[in-house]
This record gives structure tokens, C-alpha cells and sequence, in this order.
């Protein structure tokens, strides 16, 4: 009976099942680094502060991130930025953009633009997406309109993005029961060779 | 209470790692043939109630029932909640494979604490005598499994400090819901089954 109430009552408070892991992710988004901070549960980092440092660990800025862990930040060097952000209990979001990746979202050198996941903006010509070619009304492409466009994109990814990572970290039912089954099957190979051992005796 | 991978420094890593293999070592010894089923329980009960978050702050806590372990398992609590962190690690991505020592020791430590000191004085008195301690015991392995995360993250640098207060009173809650759970557990352990406190630990 009391450990049928002690059920009853962990089930109570067991809210939801899921880990805690920090997820954080900076991608180029026009001339700016656009970034998000949160939690595996799907729970955002709101008013964190991010502190950018450059591969030297000299800091190059710090911005807050907003209700919706988002954050973006205006770089001025094409060096590597790193993002750093100690969301207390040990949590800490660490996340580098790569000096080319930097450099292009400045738009200045970045000999090789290689096409990178999640950038929208700049380069059209190396881009997946073909800013040029898409049917606009006025015709021609301006940087406005790229903004615009990208920043549609942006807004359409965004909700797709959260889910990908929801999955992602998704238990089912079937990883626990996967789990009590590997530790029976672990202690049942324990108890084998403890028997072993004793029958051998 | 599970510390991520790239938190710590490779001191405390390191030592993290060699505490555990001691402690393994130890428990090993101890886990004999009867007691085997004993770990294995535990060990998926930890798996199981680790999953359990309850959402504080900008983080959550879980149950972790090592006080319970220690109280039934002695020093076998390290094995078997070796095995449920390292399922737990792959499976779920809590905490990680680099760390897994220090998480390990964090968790077993204040367990084996907890039934070495607490275990007496649950078996010298009446059996409700005995489960209020056990509830002090539940609560006391919590409160040190705080203590040892804190320990940890604070050796590693100066920027973790302020995380130590938080990891501490974030598991206050933690630490009354154990408390209670291992008071109840210990109670009907001691009326339905004595026979299944570890040796060396509770005598009743």
C-alpha cells in the first residue's frame, strides 16, 4: 500500500522525462551572427549574457539574449568568435564560428567561400538557395530584398529547427526499457560468473 | 547533479576516474551471489528514477536514490550505480563518458557515506526510529552528492563558484522527496524483507 502511494506520488511530480543537456548554435545571418542558447528540454536561456572571445581570449563583446534565447551580434574582425555563456549549475555553452565563416559574414576577404548550412545572406552565387533567381516583383535583387527574403527563410526555419533538435533529444519509452534490459542483462552475466566461480569452488 | 562533459579540468577528471575504479574495486568484492539481484534492482531503480526531472530554475533536479543504494548495497553502490550513469551517459547523453568517474564518485561516495554512518543507527532503534533516520540519511547523501558536484566544479575554476550555491539549494527539494522515499523504503524493507541490508551496513 505505501509503495503503491510512494507510485502514486513520484508520478505526481515526474512533470515530463527528459535531460538537461545545453544546446547552442551561432549561425551567419546577414551581416550579423545570429545565435541561440537553451536547454535540451526545450526550455530557452533567457537574459543570459554571452561573452565573444577571438582566438586570442581577448573579449570581444558580450550581448544578452532575449525571451527566446536568440542573441545576435555585429562582428567587426574576421577572426574565429567564440561564444561563451555559464547558464549556472555547471551548464555552459561553448560554441566558435570559424574566421572564413566570420569573415564572410563581414563581407570582407574570406578568399574561399565554401556554401555552410544555415547561411542564407551572403554570396548568393555560392548559396543553394538562388537569390537571383527567384521570381521578384520589380525585378533585380538588391541587398533589401536578399534581407528580406533571407530573413523570411529565417523565420520559416526557425520553428523547423526547434523541432529537429526536440527529436533529437527525445526519449521514448523504448531507450528506458532498452535500459532495465541491459542492466538485467548485465547483472545477469555477474550472477553467471559469480556462480560459476562458486560452483568451481 | 550530472556533470557534462568539458565542465571539469583534466585534473579532477583524472582523479574522479581513479576514485571510482577504487571504489568499483571495493564493491566488487563485496557484491556476493545473493547480493547480485540487490545491485541489479537498484541499479535500474537509480537508471529509472534519474529520468524523473522535476524543472527548477533555469535547470531541473532528479532523483537519485543513492541513499537508499548505499543503505542496502554498502560499498556494491559503486557498481551498481557505475553500471545505471554509464547507460544513462550513452543512452540519454547525461553527463558524458569523460566524466563518468567523477559522476560516478559524486553519486556512490555519499551513498557508501550514508550507509556506513546511517546504518547503525537505523538498526539500533525501533523500526519507525529507524525509518526517520533513514530519511535523514536520504536526505544527507543528497546534500552530499551537492556538496561533491560543487566540490568538483569549484576545483576545476573560479568562473563555477557562483554555480556551487545554486547546485546546492537547487537540490533542497531534492533532498526532502529522498528523505521521505528512503524513510519509506527502509521502513518496509526492515517489515517485509531485513534480510536485504547490506552486510557491514544495517543489522537489524
Amino acid at each position: 500500500m505505501r509503495a503503491l502511494l510512494l507510485l502514486v506520488f513520484l508520478s505526481l511530480i515526474s512533470s515530463s522525462v527528459h535531460a538537461h543537456r545545453v544546446l547552442a548554435s551561432v549561425f551567419p545571418s546577414g551581416g550579423a551572427i545570429e545565435g541561440e542558447i537553451g536547454f535540451s528540454n526545450g526550455k530557452m536561456a533567457v537574459g543570459e549574457t554571452v561573452i565573444i572571445t577571438g582566438p586570442d581570449g581577448g573579449v570581444l563583446g558580450e550581448v544578452i539574449t532575449d525571451e527566446e534565447g536568440f542573441f545576435v551580434f555585429t562582428p567587426t574582425e574576421p577572426v574565429a568568435h567564440t561564444f561563451h555563456a555559464d547558464l549556472g549549475a555547471g551548464h555552459v555553452a561553448r560554441v566558435t564560428m570559424s574566421a572564413e565563416e566570420v569573415a564572410r559574414v563581414i563581407g570582407v576577404g574570406a578568399a574561399t567561400p565554401t556554401p555552410t548550412p544555415g547561411a542564407t545572406a551572403q554570396g548568393a552565387t555560392s548559396q543553394p538557395l538562388e537569390v537571383d533567381a527567384l521570381p521578384l516583383p520589380g525585378c533585380g535583387s538588391s541587398e533589401a530584398q536578399r534581407a528580406l527574403i533571407a530573413e523570411i527563410v529565417r523565420d520559416e526555419l526557425r520553428p523547423l529547427r526547434r523541432e529537429i533538435t526536440a527529436l533529437r533529444e527525445h526519449h521514448g519509452l523504448q531507450s528506458i526499457l532498452g535500459g532495465i534490459g541491459y542492466i538485467l542483462g548485465i547483472f545477469g552475466v555477474g550472477f553467471y560468473v559469480a556462480a560459476r566461480r562458486r560452483f568451481n569452488a | 547533479m550530472h556533470i557534462v562533459d568539458g565542465a571539469l579540468s583534466s585534473p579532477v577528471v583524472i582523479a574522479g576516474a581513479v576514485a571510482t575504479a577504487g571504489g568499483i574495486a571495493m564493491g566488487l568484492r563485496t557484491l556476493t551471489l545473493e547480493r547480485i539481484p540487490t545491485a541489479g534492482v537498484l541499479s535500474a531503480a537509480f537508471f529509472v528514477a534519474s529520468l524523473i526531472h522535476v524543472p527548477i530554475g533555469p535547470s531541473s533536479v532528479h532523483l537519485i536514490l543513492n541513499g537508499l543504494a548505499g543503505l542496502l548495497l554498502g560499498w556494491a553502490a559503486f557498481p551498481a550505480l557505475f553500471v545505471g550513469l554509464v547507460l544513462q551517459a550513452v543512452f540519454f547523453g547525461f553527463g558524458g563518458l569523460t566524466v563518468l568517474g567523477v559522476n560516478t564518485f559524486n553519486i556512490a561516495m555519499p551513498a557508501v557515506l550514508t550507509g556506513i554512518i546511517f546504518g547503525r543507527l537505523i538498526a539500533s532503534g525501533s523500526v519507525v526510529r529507524g525509518a526517520v533516520w533513514a530519511g535523514i540519511g536520504g536526505a544527507f547523501a543528497i546534500a552530499a552528492t551537492a556538496g561533491f558536484v560543487g566540490l568538483s566544479l569549484a576545483l576545476t575554476g573560479e568562473e563555477y563558484l557562483p554555480a556551487v550555491g545554486f547546485v546546492f539549494f537547487a537540490h533542497i527539494p531534492v533532498m526532502v522527496v529522498e528523505g521521505i522515499l528512503t524513510a519509506f523504503a527502509v521502513l518496509l524493507v526492515r517489515q517485509a524483507k531485513p534480510e536485504l541490508f547490506a552486510p557491514g551496513g544495517v543489522r537489524p
